[in-house]
């Protein structure tokens, strides 16, 4: 990772002086060119594009009906194949709502929550992890000692006792989130800071008198900027599975809302009998999204890593 | 290694103390048991009343001495929902929460060396484009899915193992199969990872040129050296269980720990249990990331002593 900030800080220089193509249109095309090779990247990207379309556009999407409608002669029917009618693809659940409109309310929440949460993570965490790199001293050994005692207190614990204390909300599950991911973003940041903090393009801009916000903000960050994208990804992912964990113990959104965690919960008292599909599409919808999110990071860290980048830089046609 | 056991015992106490504190200010400060455990409609006579009867008309620093001497002996409050001494009613669920715990330990570690081996020894070939599928998705569906699926297939279509419930070793295993697939997957990742990097590495080089089998270099000669990295990432990985998914999964197979403990109690409304179900659990976490540290010691004494 060090490597890979240290070749960008001399690409950033080199493009600086030469004047040549700017720094993020070279990046870009890489990163295209990239992505081409890798089967992980495109299904990734397909995945997660699909998956924030349905989730933005979901009510207008057409035939699809309301999730909240319930219609109790048709409770349980099964999907297309196992005996159902396209009336309802997936089949519908216990009260004979039906499960793909079900399946696409609920993907709003997912996105909702876990992108909002892993934001006021990547913000604040990225922030502490800045000042306490830079900065260094009293305030590095607090938020320093403040992100252990994090890593000892989980979010699940935080969660179980915010909910006792507070009550469930879908609010509450969006700090939860954040604040046990936040310190992902610190340590990272703060290790990147320490590293660069001795580079010649910091030291020049402190030896001219930038002052240490300007130098954080207009040097440092931005040299950050490849790593942190590849930790929010991988972060999204644990994101959405726990909020669906939290949906699923009756800690989120509330009926008659609908999230894929919920689903579970909901549709856990028929999985020995007749009503299977409840539990297996909405488990389904998380692990596909989970896995799409997963393959982007995967991705994105081979593209980060600087030996296979350059492979693919030399592979690439004109180079 | 005594001075540095010594400090790092120190700052171990540290984090539990500083945990609790954060725990205490959330249930007594920002509200408080009395509240939670009422219904909102409930007079102020009888809030009043609730409140004299849990201590929390006193001062905030009178309760915060009693509830930190109380944890020093042991004592977490009582539960007003069972009547008893939250302590005793967590610690009997403890064992079966343990239980859970290591055999989920148990299938993480078994599936994910040899897996790892197996997918270092045949890199970039079929076995290790196999394993990389099985833990992309393995760490990518929700614990408590893949439980429900195991049930499914497991307990009802093929009625090898009890659907639910702690009845004896049958009982055990498919929540610890639901709970250690995820840690077995992402452990196979870092164990592959690891062994090729080391197969790199001169003394590897040296060991395979002078005729040893890739085998025999892996086991013999690599394993070791990734075996510490392999030690934290199970305690990364035991950590994780306690406080993760173990209470979601306890949930899903009706399992009787500490867990579905607390969410019981959340439904019950009782602050002071949960309270307590948390603290031991985070207790636990800081203790396994402390056995984590002295175990990485003993089997690379490389490590620094920080």
């Amino acid at each position: 990772m060090t490597a890979t900030d240290d070749t960008m800080a001399s690409e950033a220089g080199t493009g600086a002086a030469d004047a040549a193509p700017p720094e993020g249109v070279t990046v870009l095309a890489d990163l295209r060119s990239h992505l081409r090779k890798s089967k992980a990247g495109i299904s990734g990207i397909i995945i997660c594009s699909l998956f924030a379309l349905v989730a933005i556009l979901g009510p207008w999407l057409p035939l699809i009906k309301d999730p909240t409608k319930q219609s109790l002669p048709d409770r349980l029917t099964p999907p297309v194949g196992w005996g159902g009618t396209w009336a309802h693809p997936l089949g519908t659940d216990q009260l004979g709502r039906d499960i793909l409109a079900r399946l696409i309310d609920g993907a709003r929440i997912s996105l909702l929550v876990s992108v909002t949460a892993v934001i006021i993570a990547a913000i604040l965490g990225t922030v502490l992890g800045l000042v306490a790199g830079y900065i260094g001293g009293r305030i590095d050994t607090l938020i320093v000692s403040a992100a252990d005692v994090q890593m000892a207190f989980p979010g699940v614990l935080a969660g179980l006792i915010l909910v006792a204390a507070f009550g469930p909300s879908v609010w509450l599950v969006i700090i939860v989130v954040a604040i046990s991911s936040w310190m992902v973003f610190t340590r990272v940041g703060r290790n990147l800071v320490l590293t660069l903090k001795t580079s010649l393009f910091v030291e020049a801009s402190e030896l001219s008198g930038t002052p240490s916000s300007r130098v954080m903000w207009r040097h440092l960050l931005p040299n950050l900027v490849s790593s942190l994208i590849t930790l929010c990804v991988l972060e999204l992912a644990a994101a959405i599975l726990a909020e669906s964990a939290f949906a699923f113990l009756g800690f989120g959104v509330q009926p008659p809302r609908s999230s894929w965690g919920l689903m579970i919960q909901q549709g856990r008292n028929y999985v020995t009998g007749d009503g299977w599909w409840i539990v297996t599409f909405a488990g389904l919808a998380i692990a596909i999204v989970v896995l799409g999110v997963n393959l982007l990071s995967l991705w994105l860290q081979s593209f980060n890593d600087v030996a296979e980048r350059e492979q693919i830089i030399l592979e690439r046609p004109g180079a | 290694m005594l001075r540095w056991l010594a400090r790092r015992i120190i700052a171990a106490a540290l984090v539990v103390f500083v945990v609790t504190s954060l725990v205490f200010v959330v249930t007594h400060v920002f509200t408080d048991p009395a509240t939670v455990s009422l219904p909102l409609e409930a007079s102020e006579e009888h809030r009043a009343q609730r409140r004299a009867a849990l201590g929390i008309d006193r001062p905030l620093g009178v309760q915060y001495w009693d509830f930190v001497s109380g944890l020093v002996v042991g004592d977490l409050g009582e539960s007003f929902w069972q009547n008893q001494p939250a302590s005793k009613l967590v610690l009997e669920r403890l064992p079966a929460t343990l239980k859970l715990v290591a055999g989920a330990t148990a299938v993480t570690v078994l599936l994910a060396a040899p897996m790892g081996m197996l997918a270092a020894w045949w890199e970039r070939r079929f076995p290790d484009h196999a394993v990389l599928g099985f833990s992309m998705a393995s760490i990518s569906a929700p614990p408590f899915w893949i439980g429900y699926l195991l049930i499914i297939v497991f307990a009802v279509q093929l009625g090898w193992v009890p659907t639910f419930g702690s009845r004896g070793f049958a009982s055990l295993i498919l929540p610890s199969f639901a709970i250690g697939l995820a840690s077995a997957g992402r452990l196979a990742q870092m164990t592959r990872r690891g062994i090729v990097e080391e197969l790199r590495k001169p003394y590897a080089v040296t060991a395979l040129s002078r005729g040893f089998s890739r085998s025999y270099t892996i086991v013999h000669h690599t394993f070791r050296n990734v075996a510490s990295g392999f030690v934290t990432m199970t305690g990364w990985e035991l950590t994780r269980m306690f406080t993760g998914y173990t209470v979601v999964i306890e949930v899903v197979f009706a399992w009787p720990g500490v867990g579905r403990l607390a969410v019981q109690a959340i439904e019950g409304r009782d602050l002071i249990l949960v309270q307590a179900a948390v603290v031991v659990l985070a207790t636990l976490v800081v203790v396994t990331n402390l056995l984590v540290d002295i175990a990485r010691r003993m089997i690379d004494p490389r490590v620094e002593l920080a």
